[in-house]
């Protein structure tokens, strides 16, 4: 009996092929998975492989000792990192409106008055329209009796600094549209004209949001309506909302100059504006057949953001940032939440902005003396294997039904990595930018979310609406009965559907929203990055004339990943599905299989 | 010898609260008891109207009052008028468009189980318990007793807002919507500082404790602020 260990060392996993190849045809008699001890290409990782063999070994019957020869993976040098700059920002001036959205305004409809303070109904003498402001002091009592009191003038709506807008309502002889929960109350200018909306549950409002209907209401001229757009646009979508009109208010969108982004290589240096948008970037990345460096424009936004990435990975890979060379960048375009700057009742809106990935080219990582030191540990041969690309490629030939020209993809958390092998036997493989880590900064940053952890949690389980103690409905809208109360902390929430129990989250956000946020974040990373890759290392850079792309690593094993890209890809014509190494790993373990593969040749 | 001036402050405390308990035997015209002049604020009168029967309106919170809730105590344990606390806890519930309904529960004094008497009475599953020193509990139905959604446990830290709140959150609970928890604010000095007179004002409210007595249904008359 010979028996060949094949040894993968990843960034999250170390796993491990065992084979006895004394027939001259390796058997395959156990496999192992476990996590990765320290950082990939380092010698802390040689616990995490002693641990990994020894497993398999159990498995399969043996001891560590009996083993004759192990392989590892000569690693890819590759590492990514990711980051996010805002573009825009949206600025109201002279306090023109209110776009926030009370969960709870009082009434329906639409008034226009003028604004006056709540305490100078009485003393008032115009005859209005009015409408009423009032300030924390004043409970919803007092409010509405002074409503009520001041019979001797219109009040055709009121916006109130505590949350009674239904209250109110509820205690006034003649009702009128209320908006409450306005936080900077004080800054509503008084002695003004200014108009209140409020939408029915779950409608929306259409006069507000209309440039022709604020144009109606206020009375204004073809000059004046082109002046109100932006506040328009910006209150589509709300429930309520209150438009004051002020002789210099506006509601702007400005771009935040973002600085320059410069792509060094072949043919020649080109530079791009960040604030220009993803679609631009990727463009301009395009026009380059080489890229030996990208920069940012040093003292800008994102001049520091790229000198972070640099820093960042100069420690990883003990080198001066100066040397970091980063070879691939993928910019998506995404929405990030942000407090409106001149708001009156803390509106956030949604901005644009660019997450950026990164991917690093080391230095050949330190396998040599990893396997030197194994060596020294377990006393017996360890070899560097060949390049991880092609061990990968021979693993997954072992997927039942794949033939050659093949690619795969390796979807890892920081790179996405892509390797052909054409019917001559010419191998070509490529690493990308933005992987795993990419989705969660979108998801976290698209859902306001605090921690990268809950990210990390919406992107890798499916969620559900716990409706009551008793059940659940999942996101795909069956329901899940249980025969124990579920615990109160998950009561009428929206959960993460761990493996290990229910995770709440704190979002007032419909579960299809956060699906879909979710979906279309691992869409415009991975389903862009698999076609980017494949038109790369395809012979005829057309995705076409791949026949078969099986899809392996970490992210493979998500459980909508694979699909996304199955379904973008069957779009060219290609067979694309998850790898299933062996007939019997999944997309795990392709590399280590393919180390025992190439033993001997 | 910290021993004897505690036991001198809680022979003080003891004092005045066994004078509060019997204002009937010793009347004294220049220290007014609760129960001659209530607090400044508000006040509440009720119309008890028998059994309280089980709703079927999904969108009423059930509000169950402890047995001495301005019977016997009128204001919590920090002098909040017990009437300005129903009138924040029914606006909280007001202004998220549902509707609240009182019972008082006499079987026991135990805010987690007043709450979840409330919640299955409830036509929404969601009640609401409040013990007369202001300790508070959001419950539901199918929760067992000592569980809950929410628990404001710390009386002395509980103000009006919160009051507000937690009419707030139990109408959202109702609505099936997933409020954030009403932020509790925790103060280790609440415990030395009160515990002995929230023991004693939980003794009170104990006595009058009828056990196996059913929960009334209430009508609040009037609430006067």
């Amino acid at each position: 009996m010979e028996l060949v260990a094949g040894v993968d060392i990843g960034n999250a996993t170390t796993e491990v092929a065992l084979a006895d190849v004394s027939a001259g045809k390796p058997e395959f008699l156990s496999s192992s998975i476990i996590p990765t001890t320290g950082i990939k290409g380092t010698s802390e990782n040689v616990n995490g492989v002693f641990q990994a063999l020894t497993v398999a070994c159990e498995r399969a019957g043996h001891r560590i000792e009996d083993l004759s020869r192990i392989r590892i993976n000569e690693a890819a040098p590759v590492i990514g990192d990711v980051a996010m700059e805002t573009i825009t920002e949206t600025i109201i001036t002279e306090s023109t409106m209110i776009g926030h959205n009370p969960s709870t305004p009082g009434g329906l409809g639409i008034g226009v008055g003028t604004t006056i303070d709540v305490d100078a109904l009485a003393s008032e003498r115009g005859r209005g329209p009015w409408i009423v402001v009032a300030d924390r002091s004043h409970d919803h009592d007092q409010i509405a009796r002074l409503i009520n009191e001041a019979t001797h003038l219109e009040v055709t709506g009121a916006v109130l600094q505590r949350d009674d807008g239904v209250l109110v309502h509820n205690r006034l002889a003649h009702k009128m549209p209320i908006v409450d929960e306005v936080s900077l109350i004080e800054k509503v200018p008084r002695g003004m004209l200014a108009a209140i909306e409020v939408a029915s549950p779950g409608h929306i409002i259409e006069t507000l949001a209309n440039p022709f209907g604020i144009a109606t209401l206020f009375g204004l001229g073809a000059e004046d309506t082109r002046s109100v757009v932006p506040i328009a646009r910006s209150l589509v979508g709300n429930r309520s909302a209150v438009v004051i009109k002020t002789p210099a208010g506006d509601v702007k969108e400005r771009r935040i100059p973002a600085g320059k982004l410069i792509f060094e290589g072949q043919p020649q240096s080109l530079e791009v504006d960040v604030d220009r948008g993803a679609e631009e970037i990727m463009t301009t990345s395009r026009r380059l057949t080489d890229v030996s460096d990208i920069r940012g424009e040093p003292g800008t936004n994102v001049g520091g953001m790229m000198e972070k990435v640099r820093v960042v990975m100069g420690n990883l890979t003990n080198t001066q940032p100066r040397d970091i060379r980063i070879n691939d960048l993928l910019a998506v375009d995404t929405q990030v939440p942000q407090v409106v700057s001149g708001g009156l009742a803390n509106e956030f809106s949604m901005e644009a902005a660019v997450g950026i990935a990164v991917m690093v080219k080391a230095d050949r990582l330190q396998m040599q003396s990893i396997a030197t030191q194994l060596t020294d540990r377990i006393g017996m041969p360890v070899e560097v294997g060949g390049v991880e690309a092609d061990m990968a490629i021979r693993g997954a030939l072992t997927t039942p039904g794949t033939d050659v020209p093949i690619a795969i993809l390796d979807m890892g958390a920081g790179s996405t990595d892509a390797a052909v092998l054409r019917t001559d036997g010419q191998g070509r493989s490529i690493h990308l930018a933005g992987a795993g880590n990419m989705v969660t900064l979108l998801i976290q940053s698209e859902l306001g979310l605090e921690l990268f952890d809950t990210a990390e949690d919406i992107k890798r389980h499916p969620l559900a609406k716990v409706e009551s103690l008793f059940n659940i409905r999942h996101e795909d809208g069956t329901v899940e009965f249980f025969d124990e109360p579920l615990p109160p902390s998950v009561f009428a929430r929206t959960v993460v559907l761990k493996p290990d129990g229910m995770v709440p989250l704190d979002l007032d956000k419909p579960v299809e929203h956060i699906r879909q946020v979710r979906i279309r974040a691992k869409e415009r990373v991975f389903v862009t990055n698999a076609i980017r890759a494949l038109e790369r290392v395809s012979p005829t850079n057309n995705v076409r004339d791949i026949a078969f792309v099986v899809l392996v690593g970490g992210s493979a094993m998500d459980f909508e990943i694979p699909q996304l890209v199955t379904r973008a890809l069957a779009d060219h014509r290609v067979v694309a599905g998850r790898a299933n190494i062996r007939g019997t790993e999944g997309p795990r373990n392709a590399v280590a299989t393919g180390l025992v593969l190439s033993w001997g040749q | 010898m910290s021993t004897t001036i505690d036991e001198a402050t809680l022979k003080s405390i003891i004092a005045e609260v066994m004078r509060e308990l019997q204002p009937d035997v010793q009347p004294k015209a220049s220290t007014p008891t609760a129960k001659q002049d209530p607090p400044q604020g508000g006040r509440i009168s009720f119309e008890e109207k028998g059994e309280a029967q089980r709703g079927t309106d999904p969108t009423e919170v059930v509000i169950a009052l402890a047995p001495g809730f301005s019977t016997q105590q009128f204001e919590t344990i920090t002098g909040l008028p017990h009437g300005d606390v129903i009138k924040e806890v029914c606006a909280g519930i007001e202004e998220e468009g549902l509707t609240y309904r009182f019972i008082r529960v006499l079987r026991t004094s135990d805010v987690g189980f007043i709450a979840h008497d409330a919640a299955k009475l409830s036509g929404s599953g969601i009640g609401i318990g409040i013990q007369s020193k202001g300790t508070t509990v959001i419950h539901q139905r199918d929760l067992p007793p000592l569980s809950n959604l929410e628990l404001f446990s710390q009386a002395p830290l509980i103000d009006l807002e919160t009051f507000r709140a937690i009419g707030k959150n139990a109408a959202k609970y109702a609505q099936g919507e997933s409020p954030q928890p009403v932020p509790v604010r925790n103060d280790q000095m609440a415990r030395p500082k009160y515990q002995a007179i929230a023991a004693l004002l939980h003794i009170k409210e104990t006595q009058l404790v009828q056990q196996g007595a059913k929960a009334r249904e209430l009508k609040v008359q009037a609430v006067r602020s």
